[in-house]
């Protein structure tokens, strides 16, 4: 067939240009997206990853109630400063139980993919609520409330583990029965300390890069 | 779909990406092998010379679209890009930083190899090595111990000073940075009571100041070799071992007011030292070794 043919007849019937703008528009996506989506192989949890505990669900909400992910990235990018500097580079399976994801896109402050164990937990609190008392030169602002507030003050976190696990995240039903008993007498600054030193966990200890 | 092989993928991505390129030959072959199509109606005539079905399209046309489908080819057959299929040149991001560290190693293996077999005491000897320590330091340990090593919050140690709660002689250096700290104070309130805490701190407050064994205050000494010797040692000397710190001197890690001294025995103090053996290379450490063995002077700027 002839393709100035069917050129002439596509645009002489806007029901067939409709299709065909869709069939070529759609080739990107089935070639780069649809197999990435549907590929289990890709998606599959790295060894060693661990769901997030209660306490660590509610510091990644927190983190996400304050834009966290504004001024820090959590993706280590295959670059030798970069490993140099924060340790192995970033795996598709390490963020098998993150969703969403919090890759961020501009590091304002460092990044935090790695930052799990870096620092004792007493220097997190210390931190959050006031950076500049352990790094004079920070810009990062402070987050006093963090310690005033008790952790899931919604009472919503079996209902969000329920969520995860029917979109894959391997929690058991003793699990999120459990969960609102360890969230209490736990504040804020606790649950987003416990989220911070679970950054990266999978990964410890692996050699460079 | 989802439960579908990868080779299955490969495959999806090899037909799509075929059979595109193949339709686009076709077009851009169509495109010069048919005649010209002038429809002769005037309605389909714009800018005076446009008109609809007119061929062939300008050649330059013809090159440009034709060096773009050759890059791709060659792009295809070079890179991993067609399903699985590996390409010519085999390269891989994960390759392409191990290529970079060797690039790395050959730099700079050397001088680390050179740094890490040189004893610590000629590493404290060695200015430009001093430098490269400061900056180790500066890079990895500051935001806790802060930038002039004299401990910050009340909660990280000064490392300028004599008083080291896990050991100053190089051995314990290296283990401290290597594997990390965790002290473990437990709480004694609930042990000795409210009352019996004050008593024990107000003995230990007289051991800091040099008075030890104060006749007053014969229930704190008492409590004291009962519950705190085991650790601190019957003279409240210390034990690095143990990471217990000394208490006959004028360091206080958590304050040495009479409150912070209470709270620290009442609740316990459980510090900790992250492990960096994962973090930093040998050649780091024992750089940060010698530097700090040799007192935690920051070098003269240069």
């Amino acid at each position: 067939m002839n393709f100035l043919s069917l050129h002439r007849k596509i645009e002489r019937h806007s029901g067939l240009l409709i299709f065909g703008i869709l069939v070529v528009s759609s080739i990107g996506g089935l070639v780069q997206v649809l197999p990435i989506v549907l590929d289990d192989s890709h998606s599959a949890p790295a060894a060693g990853l661990a769901v997030y505990s209660p306490l660590e669900l509610e510091g990644r909400d927190i983190y996400i109630r304050e834009s966290c992910s504004t001024c820090h990235t959590q993706q280590v990018r295959p670059l030798l400063a970069e490993v140099k500097r924060y340790g192995p580079y970033s795996r598709a399976g390490e963020f098998a139980y993150d969703r969403p994801f919090l890759w961020g896109s501009k590091r304002t402050g460092p990044d935090l993919a790695r930052v799990g164990g870096n620092y004792s937990d007493a220097w997190h609190h210390v931190h959050l609520l006031d950076p500049r008392a352990v790094v004079p030169a920070s810009i990062m602002p402070a987050y006093p409330w963090l310690a005033q507030r008790d952790a899931d003050q919604g009472r919503t976190i079996a209902a969000r583990m329920r969520t995860l696990r029917m979109l894959g995240h391997p929690y058991s039903d003793a699990d999120i029965a459990a969960a609102p008993a360890a969230l209490e007498g736990e504040t804020e600054l606790d649950a987003v300390t416990a989220y911070l030193q679970s950054l990266g966990r999978s990964m410890q200890g692996t050699p460079q890069p | 779909m989802a439960d579908m092989p990868s080779e299955f993928w490969a495959g999806w991505i090899v037909v799509i990406t075929v059979t595109s390129f193949i339709a686009l030959i076709w077009f851009v072959r169509d495109l010069y092998r048919a005649g010209d199509q002038d429809t002769g109606r005037e309605d389909e005539v714009w800018d005076e010379t446009l008109r609809e079905g007119a061929r062939p399209a300008p050649v330059w046309w013809f090159w440009f679209i034709l060096a773009l489908m050759t890059v791709s080819v060659v792009y295809v057959i070079l890179y991993p890009g067609l399903g699985s299929y590996q390409g010519v040149l085999r390269w891989s991001q994960g390759g392409r930083i191990a290529e970079r560290f060797v690039d790395y190693d050959a730099q700079f293996g050397a001088e680390r190899r050179r740094l890490q077999a040189l004893p610590l005491a000629q590493l404290e000897g060695d200015s430009d090595a001093m430098q490269s320590a400061w900056r180790v330091f500066n890079n990895n340990c500051t935001s806790c111990h802060g930038r002039d090593a004299a401990g910050q919050a009340r909660l990280f140690p000064d490392l300028t000073d004599d008083s080291w709660q896990w050991g100053r002689d190089e051995t314990q250096i290296l283990e401290t940075i290597r594997s990390g700290r965790q002290a473990a104070m437990p709480a004694w309130e609930p042990v000795i009571g409210a009352q019996g805490v004050e008593q024990v701190a107000d003995y230990v407050l007289g051991l800091s100041a040099g008075d030890s064994g104060s006749p007053a205050n014969a229930e704190g000494s008492a409590l004291f070799l009962q519950f705190c010797s085991a650790c601190h040692g019957p003279k409240g000397s210390g034990q690095p071992l143990l990471g217990a710190p000394a208490l006959d001197d004028e360091a206080w890690l958590y304050g040495g007011d009479r409150a912070q001294v209470i709270r620290s025995i009442s609740q316990g103090r459980n510090g900790v030292m992250p492990a960096f053996g994962s973090r930093l290379d040998d050649a780091q450490i024992r750089l940060l070794t010698a530097w700090l063995s040799a007192g935690a002077r920051i070098p003269d700027e240069r």
